[in-house]
């Protein structure tokens, strides 16, 4: 019995050692420790055996079915892990090819007025789009231009007939939103407007951002500290401002607002015309008149506002040379941004 | 306004300071130099030579050989000019030189002989005879003989010049004349400032005929008139052409440039008559419906019943403000002018100019703004000029009409209520200086801090302490205030609205689609329409026009960007961009009956362009959209007149359509010269926006097992997938977790006429395992349903 059992695990350790695949294994194992393999029919002949010798020869053929079966736990892992590994080699693909997937992207305006928005939102402010067909009233007469006025050379405006026109200005929007909210109030309102003008540096439409502060004991150096983290957030932390004084009617005192070059740094180029600033934006003291026409009290209130050109900022930003370029919407274009 | 330097310095002690450094100074007031423009920039390199000696050239009939005296040396020089001759004082190109054109002299050889420079005409300079006399002439420009050799022609051409071209903000008409911007620049630079001081003498009035003045409207505010005699017509002395022409003025006679060179110097637009087309004193008045003027410019205009004419007894004489009449005009032989200096409303100058298409120095000054004071400023000076150039004798009478000199404004503040919108305390005494500077008179009484100003006539733009306080920020300079962030200001919640929180959210799902977002005008060409095939009584018809466009393509706003999106694919395909998926999500302009104006509908537009896009592609997308308002939208073959009436779909909540997308039809691709697989979408979205998705609630998640079955048919051809779902989903209930089409099948086995369609159906209950009585049960509901509606065979 003994000798059966050694010669019986001898040849099972060689099977074991020789199978060549998972299968063949389980074949293997079948065979010896099946059900009706080979050791379960040794297990049966235990009843032929005296008592005493039972549980010894028990112990035997155990101690063999134990040895066996991390033999094939042994085996078993080192076939499974040599089958795997063929497979995901047969399995290896040519990952240089590509599937066409693309995803879009926002257009360039559309991503610089977000970041925009974003900025003033972070600061408080409300945000406000207004209508773009406007009444000659919220586009002139309630920001201090009155019919006529040679202001209103300033802009080549769109007409429609009667009263409405296209607004040539976002600062339309700053009266509506008056109208409806009382200081303190914050707001900016970007959006689309219209000139009449269409050449290599202008466009009929483009695109504004204005904004608006109105609240107690709002003064220029206010206007300046909001300016500047503007610039410096979107031009880089080197961005120096420079105030000039200019003129619009619905501030008083009027600022034009320049940004050291971010292509030169002040030395002159190309890109500012050689003077090492660029020219951004218009700003003021909201014009008392303006307030006033707002049934805001001046005396208690002031504000300051400003407006800018998206299309130019993004143009900045990226360094695109025309305009037009945005408005084209050739698809190489709008890839890059 | 065209600044030239050196008649600045007639009243802002500037000294050398160079055009820049005026440049800044003015910048840093307020005033833009656009340019700084060398009146002598063509040219280069020409000095003032004499000929001293000339011989015919042997090898030429018509060359000369010249030696030319240019001071330094003495050069060879061969010369075509027919009126070369010793002893000439000529100007001469040297080696290097540069001559308007671009031209660029070297030395070389004529036919043999060596010529070192070029002897110059007038026209070779550039110049013609109101530079300077004799250039003109056919052949070299002959120069007086008392000129230093070696002088630059720029000097004696008075092109040596700088000349800034700055830009005046509308509220300072006060600053168009070279006076009002010496003020500024004096301040500016802390230099003294002389206002023109103007002496004449005047001979006694003697009788003659001096028009009588009235005004009879009140659009002007002030007319006043001199009489000059004895007038000589003639050219103006050189240095007054000189100026004229740096400030970009034609020179013409004497008494037409005296008026605008005060015009340029005082800002004062003037007219001169000839007294003796003047019948019976003059009145200043609307015209009368039907009047006719003939204008200086040789034109008739027709004259409307708003405009405001100088007429005498009889009939208009000038346009006021605009342009005087051709018959009372300044002659050759004119002897007594009628001078007038009047002050007409800015308003009517510009609507009648603008009406009459008409634009002059004078109006376009008018039309700025001109004040009480420039009247008079204006008049005497040309007065003294004229006195001063002998051009006739100023007679001592008068006519004088209008207001008398208004109050000067007086504005009572404190220096603290000025500061308040700066931000910063600026001293009192820093406050006084920089008004007094500025003209303005400041009373200030110690230990208080009240300022009493007075503001001269001129300075019209300034009304209040807010416009003082303008004027101090100005010289104070923007540069010695600090940065403050709000520093009272309270606190405000801020945020975008919902309806832009959706847009921009809208706008990231396309790009996830693979679409480019594009951003096109808001305008398009009437013909669009047309090249939409639409309707006659289609609504995307009533468009808004514009009333000035810029050209047909600006000439409407548009009902739809759908005919955007196709100029735009029709462009990228015309550049070989032949793969495109691209979106639009812009404003559509729908005018309401009745409303100022219209309504304002953000609309999505959509452009899949490419091989590889079929009309499922783009329906995904749209789908997407729909979905993410959580709307169920029906579907419809479209019956938009431009899309292809089979491959495309009309899109409709609620009963209302709001959009359509597929394929184009081809009629529309041909009038748009577009070709290949292109497919579009529009969407209204505004009602979608702005009433976004309610709030998503939970829904608990079934513990229970699912099982998936296929059913497969064969159906009738005429029927749509999309139905036969719709038929399982109502049959199957609630248990049906969710149906997926998953082959189409049609030709061989499946009979023409026929398709076989398979679908994946998956089961659930949210409440107990369901067993495979229940499943067989609800497939053979859902089968039988097909069958019975749809004829179809199960497979």
């Amino acid at each position: 019995m003994e000798e059966k059992i050694a010669k019986l695990t001898e040849n099972c350790t060689a099977e074991i050692s020789a199978a060549d695949s998972e299968s063949a294994l389980y074949a293997v194992r079948v065979k010896y420790l099946g059900k009706s393999g080979l050791i379960s029919e040794l297990m049966k002949g235990m009843r032929e055996l005296s008592p005493e010798m039972r549980p010894l020869m028990g112990k035997i053929v155990n101690e063999a079915r134990g040895k066996l079966e991390s033999l094939f736990a042994e085996k078993g892992k080192a076939l499974h892990e040599s089958e795997l590994a063929a497979r995901l080699a047969a399995e290896k693909i040519d990952i240089t090819i590509d599937k066409a997937h693309p995803v879009g992207k926002l257009h360039p305006l559309s991503a610089v007025r977000k970041r925009l928005v974003d900025f003033f939102v972070s600061m408080g402010f409300d945000v406000m789009e207004g209508p773009e067909v406007e009444t000659d009233y919220y586009n002139f007469e309630a920001l201090n231009v009155p019919k006529d006025h040679p202001a209103r050379d300033m802009q080549d405006t769109f007409f429609i007939g009667g009263n409405t026109l296209l607004r040539s200005q976002t600062s339309a929007a700053q009266i509506r939103y008056m109208e409806n909210h009382k200081p303190p109030l914050k707001m900016i309102s970007p959006g689309r407007v219209f000139r009449n003008d269409d050449d290599a540096t202008h466009s009929p439409v483009f695109h504004q951002l204005e904004g608006l502060v109105v609240d107690k004991g709002i003064t220029m150096c206010d206007l300046k500290g909001i300016l500047e983290s503007f610039a410096k957030h979107f031009f880089g932390q080197e961005t120096k401002v420079r105030f000039r004084p200019s003129y619009f009617p619905f501030t008083e005192p009027s600022v034009e607002v320049d940004v050291s070059c971010a292509i030169c740094h002040g030395k002159g180029c190309r890109i500012c015309k050689g003077t090492g600033w660029i020219e951004i934006l218009g700003a003021g003291i909201v014009n008392r008149k303006v307030l006033r026409t707002c049934d805001i009290d001046p005396d208690e209130y002031t504000g300051f506002a400003f407006g800018f050109g998206i299309d130019r900022i993004a143009n900045i930003i990226h360094g695109i040379p025309h305009i037009k370029l945005l408005y084209e919407n050739d698809i190489r274009f709008l890839k890059q941004f | 306004m065209k600044l030239p330097v050196c008649w600045l310095k007639d009243f802002a002690a500037i000294g050398n300071s160079s055009p820049q450094e005026i440049a800044d100074a003015l910048l840093s007031v307020g005033f833009e130099v656009e340019d700084i423009i060398y009146a002598g920039a063509d040219i280069d390199k020409v000095v003032v030579g004499k000929v001293i000696s000339c011989k015919p050239h042997t090898n030429s009939d018509h060359l000369h050989i010249c030696m030319v005296d240019v001071q330094s040396e003495i050069l060879q020089v061969v010369c075509g000019a027919p009126n070369v001759k010793t002893g000439d004082v000529v100007p001469c190109a040297l080696v290097g030189a540069k001559l308007p054109g671009g031209i660029n002299i070297k030395a070389g050889e004529l036919r043999g002989v060596m010529s070192y420079g070029m002897l110059c005409s007038g026209k070779e300079l550039g110049v013609d005879d109101t530079v300077i006399e004799g250039a003109e002439v056919d052949g070299l420009l002959q120069l007086p003989k008392d000129i230093p050799l070696g002088t630059d022609i720029r000097k004696v051409l008075g092109l040596d010049e700088y000349v800034l071209d700055v830009s005046v903000t509308a509220n300072r008409p006060d600053c168009q004349s070279v006076v009002g911007l010496a003020r500024e620049v004096a301040a500016a630079m802390k230099v003294k400032f002389t206002p023109p001081v103007n002496k004449y003498k005047t001979v006694e009035y003697d009788g003659e005929y001096m028009p009588e003045v009235k005004i009879d409207d009140e659009l002007c505010s002030r007319y006043t008139g001199r009489l000059i005699k004895d007038v000589k017509i003639e050219r103006s002395p050189d240095w007054m052409r000189k100026r004229l022409r740096l400030a970009d003025i034609r020179p013409i006679n004497n008494i037409v440039d005296i008026t605008n060179y005060v015009l340029t110097e005082i800002g004062q637009p003037l007219h001169s008559f000839d007294v003796r087309f003047i019948n019976k004193g003059i009145i200043v008045r609307k015209a009368f419906k039907g009047e006719k003027i003939t204008a200086l410019d040789g034109k008739e205009y027709s004259l409307e019943e708003d405009m405001l004419v100088i007429a005498d007894s009889v009939k208009p004489i000038a346009i006021a403000g605009v342009m005087g009449g051709e018959y009372s005009g300044i002659m050759s032989d004119t002897t007594s002018v009628f001078l007038e200096a009047a002050r007409f409303d800015r308003r009517s100058i510009r609507i009648t100019s603008r009406k009459l298409g008409l634009r002059s120095d004078s109006s376009a000054r008018y039309e700025k703004g001109v004040d009480y004071t420039s009247v008079d400023e204006g008049r005497e000076r040309a007065l003294y000029l004229i006195y001063k150039l002998k051009a006739g004798k100023i007679v001592d009478i008068c006519s004088d009409a209008g207001e008398k000199r208004p109050e000067e404004r007086v504005i009572e503040t404190s220096a603290e209520r000025i500061c308040s919108l700066i931000g910063k305390d600026i001293p009192k005494q820093t406050v006084e200086k920089i008004l007094r500077a500025l003209d303005i008179k400041v009373e200030s009484k110690p230990r208080s801090d009240k300022l009493v100003c007075t503001v001269p006539l001129y300075r019209e733009d300034i009304e209040d302490f807010a416009d003082l306080s303008e004027e101090v920020i100005r010289y104070y300079g923007y540069d010695n205030i600090k940065s403050t962030f709000l520093k009272t200001a309270s606190c405000t919640e801020g945020g975008e609205s919902d309806k832009d929180i959706r847009s921009g959210e809208i706008k990231e799902l396309l790009c996830g689609f693979g679409a480019y977002e594009i951003m096109t005008y808001s305008f398009i060409p009437e013909k669009a329409c047309d090249m939409l095939r639409l309707d006659d009584n289609d609504d995307r018809r009533n468009y808004i026009k514009l009333h000035n466009p810029l050209n047909e393509d600006t000439a409407t706003l548009r009902t739809q960007l759908t005919h955007n999106m196709l100029s735009t694919i029709a462009l990228n395909l015309s550049r070989g961009n032949d793969e495109v998926r691209l979106f639009e999500l812009g404003r559509k302009y729908i005018p309401i009956k009745g409303a100022e104006l219209p309504d304002e509908r953000s609309t999505l537009s959509m452009g899949f362009v490419g091989k590889k896009e079929n009309f499922y592609e783009i329906k995904a997308a749209v789908s997407a959209v729909l979905s993410y308002f959580g709307i169920n939208a029906n579907i419809n073959y479209s019956a938009q007149p431009f899309m292809h009436p089979g491959i495309s779909a009309d899109i409709s909540v609620n009963g209302q359509t709001i959009g359509y997308c597929g394929s184009v039809h081809p009629t529309v691709m041909e009038n748009y010269g577009i070709g290949g697989n292109v497919f579009i979408a529009e969407l209204d979205l505004e009602t979608l926006l702005i009433n976004g998705k309610s709030d998503v609630k939970y829904a608990p998640i079934s513990k229970f097992p699912c099982v998936n079955r296929d059913l497969a048919f064969v159906v009738s051809d005429q029927y749509n997938v999309g139905d036969i779902m719709k038929t399982i989903k109502n049959a199957c209930g609630q248990d049906l977790e969710q149906i997926q089409l998953f082959d189409i099948y049609k030709g061989e086995q499946i009979e023409s006429g026929f398709k076989s369609v398979a679908f994946s159906l998956r089961f659930r209950s949210q409440d107990k395992t369901l067993g495979e009585t229940e499943i067989n049960t609800l497939i053979n509901a859902a089968t039988e349903k097909v069958k019975s509606v749809y004829g179809a065979l199960l497979r």
